[in-house]
């Protein structure tokens, strides 16, 4: 079988972050399943790694790169929830973000911002809660992590936080 | 000519190897002429190593020195079930290692796991070079497809020990698939039905013309004709014991007995309705006499005895099924792999199960192997010109995950998704100045960490300092073909890269596999050990006592993370996601290697955080007075401590102790 030219690889992977998945496999967004699965062959078939054993060095991890964002393709575009998901995101993104973040990322992410503190003055009461921890105060610790959570009910991570504290003092009781 | 590559299906009970050249397939047959070799290691008082069938009959008279099913080890923890199984069942001295890893004590010398398996791939390697006339180094090894990341990478150790590259390591009923669909244009949708001597795997598979795509996979890594024969070494140990008052498994000769009358009783049943069970003279009674196991096993009996496993397997296929999104009268054929795929009971369960006659063309023996030596070939190309290579589109059996606060674990990549594969996550400091990320990555399908399998913990350092929540990290997963995990992290804004390769706890560091590939103990399998000096005593292998990733863990443990900041948010209350959970996480299990299993093993961290917390009785009077607003503070004070506790806490402790004092 032929391998492809190192030459268009480098081009290829070049180019990658630019192209949405249906632009990787070379179909129109309104694709059947069929399509996406016959596409997904013939672009597995030319950036296999396995098809492709001339190439070597920074065109070989090219090449892996281009492969496995082509099996990612695959992924979200045969599975119907992904692909609503991953349509909706192009529509909105402006173009911008060709990869699906998966919901889960974005739950990683506003767990980051509870982790942080999103309000100030939650954040105010979060690190006062910390301070008096390190004190050894637990009781004033477990009042300013509600007074944090006061600011930002909604935050999982102190509620975690008290919890903790709050069943702590409780064991120890 | 091209270069020759092998394709070696190494089995928990035999292995085989073929090689494909042009359009032919051949299974290369050892010495004897069989077809199979056993996967048995004997060591023997003179210091040579044999392999092989000689060496299962090794067993019987010397139980402790010989290794069979080292496959069901490989890649272990010491802590896990399998190896406290295999310690009840086998005679030979099962030890750990570093890094909670496995070991085996034989005369006096402590080999790891991947050189009992290389001491097997050296064998097939020497079989297949008797045969072909030349010599081979490069090979594709097959795995369960249901194996993990630890199980392979330890595999892959194994071969290059052996002194073979490692092509690819295949799973195994993608290897059967392709021995059945190799050059005919077919175009199907088949399952692929594989129960080995240790472990089930089930794998739909959909074959084009020259493409193999696997659909899904599931499998039981616990679950195999072995399995079968323990079942029967039961019923004969319990009736002896009734009728003779002597228990033949404390006995380890008797045990090997036991073993071998019944797995020969399995494969006799697999062409006969009924067998004879005879062991002369199993034991001697205390008072001197003779005794014998004698009787006769039908096979109506046989099947009540290990109906359940075999039910086990169609859950695992259910699920499967499920996966690929189909039902089992969408597919055009079911293919057995495997020995024990032999039983008729088997094939007639699984034909029920699929509504239609599994296909018994192909030895079940000797077709993954063969399916290994023509991806082998296609791999090496040495394939006709006139045909092209099949592909071979496989996926990752086991989802990938990473660990979050409150002892959880959330999915990066999902099982089933086709490989290769990559999948990013930003991370951030937590910490003013903060220089390291640390992440556990796991492997399995339960929202627990500990529930899964642990695959290392890495930490990313040399980040820029910055204020905490500054510095994002795209942290990027990546499994490769061959099932392999990797894991590189780059600091967003200035590019800089940290890298690293899943340093495994419970496998070889670099300094031990140097070791071992200088040593080459292996190499004194069979008839090379002659010329070799006697093995030096008590031989530890050569790396320090603890590994760099164990390093890590303890620190983990006394002195808590500096957590990066994914957590799990939305999926349950964390309080109560512990609550039922009475084990330790595997974070307890760094600061002392607790076994994970039983109530007992629990109650070990609880101290610590008493400690940890320090606080007074009278503080606690007066708290108990507060109340929080809906808190869905869990009513049993005792839980939340043995485990929740001490990661929230854990955490808390380092957060806390760490005070920034800018944001005030």
């Amino acid at each position: 079988m032929a391998g492809i030219a190192a030459a268009e690889i480098r081009a290829m992977a070049a180019l990658l972050d630019d192209l949405d998945y249906y632009q990787l496999l070379e179909i129109d967004r309104e694709a059947p399943a069929s399509v996406v699965k016959r596409a997904y062959y013939q672009a597995t078939r030319r950036f296999h790694p396995d098809a492709n054993r001339h190439l070597r060095g920074a065109d070989r991890t090219a090449l892996e790169r281009i492969a496995r964002r082509v099996s990612e393709a695959y992924q979200v575009l045969r599975d119907a929830r992904r692909r609503r998901a991953y349509d909706g995101q192009l529509g909105t993104a402006g173009g911008s973000r060709m990869r699906l973040v998966e919901a889960e990322a974005k739950a990683s992410q506003q767990a980051l911002d509870d982790h942080l503190g999103k309000t100030p003055n939650g954040r105010r009461f979060f690190n006062l809660a910390r301070a008096d921890i390190d004190k050894g105060d637990m009781q004033a610790a477990a009042r300013n992590m509600k007074m944090a959570l006061t600011f930002e009910p909604q935050n999982s991570f102190f509620r975690e936080k008290l919890d903790a504290l709050d069943g702590a003092l409780r064991h120890q009781g | 000519m091209a270069e020759i590559a092998i394709g070696i299906d190494l089995g928990t009970s035999n292995s085989c190897v073929a090689v494909a050249r042009g359009r032919q397939v051949e299974v290369l047959p050892n010495a004897y002429g069989e077809n199979v070799t056993a996967s048995v290691v004997a060591f023997r008082d003179d210091g040579t190593i044999t392999v092989g069938n000689p060496a299962k009959a090794n067993l019987i008279h010397d139980p402790h020195n010989t290794v069979a099913s080292a496959k069901r080890l490989i890649g272990r923890y010491f802590f896990s079930e399998e190896v406290k199984k295999a310690q009840a069942i086998y005679a030979y001295q099962i030890v750990e290692g570093p890094g909670h890893g496995v070991r085996i004590n034989v005369r006096e010398e402590q080999f790891s796991l991947p050189e009992i398996s290389a001491m097997v791939l050296r064998e097939m390697k020497s079989i297949a070079e008797e045969r072909l006339g030349q010599e081979v180094r490069k090979a594709v090894i097959t795995v369960p497809a249901y194996f993990n990341d630890n199980q392979r990478q330890a595999t892959k150790d194994a071969g290059r020990i052996a002194g073979l590259e490692v092509l690819r390591l295949l799973n195994e009923p993608t290897a059967g698939a392709l021995a059945y669909g190799f050059g005919r244009g077919l175009d199907q949708r088949v399952a692929v039905y594989d129960l080995g001597g240790g472990t089930f795997d089930i794998s739909i598979l959909e074959i084009g013309k020259d493409v193999f795509e696997v659909l899904s996979t599931c499998g039981d890594t616990y679950l195999g004709g072995d399995d079968f024969d323990d079942r029967l070494i039961d019923l004969l140990a319990d009736e002896f014991m009734a009728t003779h008052q002597v228990n033949l498994r404390q006995d380890p000769f008797a045990l090997e007995k036991l073993k071998l009358a019944s797995e020969n009783a399995k494969k006799g049943l697999s062409v006969e309705e009924q067998v004879e069970i005879r062991i002369p003279d199993v034991i001697q009674s205390e008072a001197g006499e003779s005794l014998s196991v004698e009787r006769t096993l039908g096979v109506q009996e046989y099947s009540t005895l290990v109906m359940d496993l075999i039910q086990r397997t169609f859950k695992v296929c259910d699920e499967a099924l499920q996966q690929a999104n189909l039902v089992a009268r969408d597919l055009d054929g079911v293919i057995l792999v495997g020995g024990p795929t032999r039983l008729p009971l088997i094939r007639r369960a699984v034909s029920d199960y699929f509504q239609q006659e599994a296909k018994t063309e192909m030895d079940p023996d000797e077709v993954v192997a063969m399916g290994a030596a023509i991806h082998a070939a296609s791999l090496v190309g040495d394939t006709p010109e006139d045909s092209e290579d099949a592909f071979l589109l496989d996926v990752t059996p086991l989802s990938l995950k990473i660990g979050v606060a409150g002892g959880l674990a959330e999915t990066v990549i999902e099982r089933n998704t086709p490989v290769p594969i990559e999948q990013t996550r930003t991370f951030t400091t937590y910490q003013d100045h903060q220089e390291s990320v640390r992440i556990r990555v796991f492997q399995g399908e339960s929202h627990k960490a500990d529930e899964n399998e642990m695959l290392g913990q890495f930490e990313f350092s040399g980040f820029r300092k910055a204020r905490r929540g500054d510095v994002r990290i795209d942290v990027t997963f990546e499994i490769n073909s061959d099932g392999l995990v990797s894991v590189t992290a780059c600091d967003q804004e200035t590019g800089s890269q940290a890298s690293t390769e899943l340093t495994l706890s419970s496998g070889l560091s670099e300094e031990e596999m140097a070791g071992i590939l200088g040593e080459n103990r292996t190499g004194r399998v069979e008839t090379d050990a002659a010329a070799k000096p006697a093995p030096s005593p008590a031989r530890v292998p050569p790396a320090g006592p603890e590994d760099p990733a164990m390093a890590l863990e303890v620190l983990d443990a006394g002195e808590p993370v500096p957590e990066l900041c994914e957590l799990e948010v939305d999926r349950q209350e964390p309080a109560a996601a512990d609550a039922d959970d009475d084990r330790p996480t595997l974070s307890d299990a760094e600061e002392a290697p607790v076994p994970q299993e039983g109530s007992g093993a629990g109650e070990a961290p609880m101290p610590q955080i008493e400690n940890e917390i320090q606080l007074e009785p009278a503080d606690l009077q007066e708290l108990e007075g507060i109340e929080v607003d809906d808190l869905d503070g869990n009513p049993d004070d005792s839980v939340p401590l043995e485990t929740g506790a001490e990661s929230l806490f854990g955490a808390a402790g380092t957060d806390l102790s760490e005070l920034d004092d800018g944001e005030k």
